[in-house]
């Protein structure tokens, strides 16, 4: 039963063409060797440079911002101060492209921003995308963003067709927030 | 004035600054969680140089392999604060690998607000 239930867990993401799938509490130790392990599998494959480069900084910036911004984190006191995020990240391959997929809970009061955000991005053609990092790169940070408007950018402009991204609700002050990738 | 000698770490570069030549290197991946850990002890030590550089010049070496979002945001700042230091001749090497679009694309990004720094693309194989 047990190695059933679990092979049948396996298949449906091997169906999906899921590379691998972390859900979980992610640290910057758990990102630094996914993303050793994802680089390493796409050489293998004989991936070129350019899309190696590409997968790996959408990743990055996906991962990080799951650090950054989940709503769900625990903290504490160890040997130093620990803080771990509560997320998703999910990497894939279909129709002969690679996609990444993160997911995290966010607060309903930060819903809007984010929102507004994503959605002016994917309406952008790339060009419009490259100008726009541009400029933010020249731009002093937001309050209190930590660096997100242009690892959102960033995370545009290295999708091959327009993001993609969903909101469902959890309950009336939380959010599970999805992002889709396609490089 | 202070040299700087900073190791490698598996998410950030390693960094080399000799101000009696006058040169520094950044080698390296550069994703931390706070970029400011790796990019203040360098924003320090060029401040100082480039205020009293008593016509020295400088040359900066990027060895970069791969920076995420917020290192970028940290090099263009650098490279403003290179622009602004008009009275100092400095010359900017961006390495990158020759099939590596990304790299070769960051460094024309950068490049483009440059007038008095020189700056070069350098591709290596």
């Amino acid at each position: 039963m047990l190695a059933k239930q679990f092979r049948a867990f396996k298949s449906t993401l091997d169906e999906r063409g899921i590379i691998f799938s972390f859900s979980g509490y992610l640290s910057e130790g758990i990102l630094y060797s996914l993303g050793d392990a994802l680089r390493q599998k796409m050489a293998l494959e004989d991936t070129d440079v350019t899309t190696i480069k590409k997968v790996f900084s959408v990743f990055v910036e996906q991962s990080q911002n799951i650090i950054r911004y989940s709503a769900e984190k625990v903290q504490g006191k160890l040997e130093k101060a620990v803080e771990l995020s509560s997320g998703m990240v999910t990497i894939g391959s279909e129709n002969g492209q690679f996609f990444i997929v993160c997911g995290n809970t966010i607060l309903e009061e930060d819903m809007a921003k984010l929102k507004n955000r994503l959605e002016t991005l994917r309406a952008m053609a790339p060009d419009e995308i490259k100008a726009y990092y541009k400029e933010q790169l020249r731009e002093p940070p937001d309050e209190g963003s930590r660096g997100a408007t242009i690892g959102l950018i960033e995370i545009a402009r290295r999708a091959s067709a327009p993001i993609e991204f969903d909101f469902d609700r959890i309950d009336s002050e939380r959010h599970f927030f999805c992002l889709k990738v396609s490089i | 004035m202070d040299n700087l000698l900073i190791a490698a770490t598996e998410r950030s570069p390693e960094v080399t600054f000799d101000s009696a030549a006058g040169t520094l290197r950044i080698k390296g991946e550069s994703y931390p969680e706070d970029a400011s850990q790796v990019f203040g002890p360098i924003f320090n030590v060029l401040q100082d140089y480039l205020g009293q550089a008593d016509g020295k010049g400088l040359k900066v070496d990027f060895e970069l392999i791969y920076f995420n979002s917020s290192s970028a945001k940290a090099l263009m700042n650098m490279f403003q604060m290179l622009e602004n230091a008009a009275d100092v001749d400095i010359e900017v090497n961006w390495q990158f690998m020759a099939d590596d679009e990304t790299m070769k694309e960051f460094g024309e990004d950068f490049s483009e607000d440059l007038e008095h720094v020189t700056f070069n693309l350098v591709p290596v194989s």
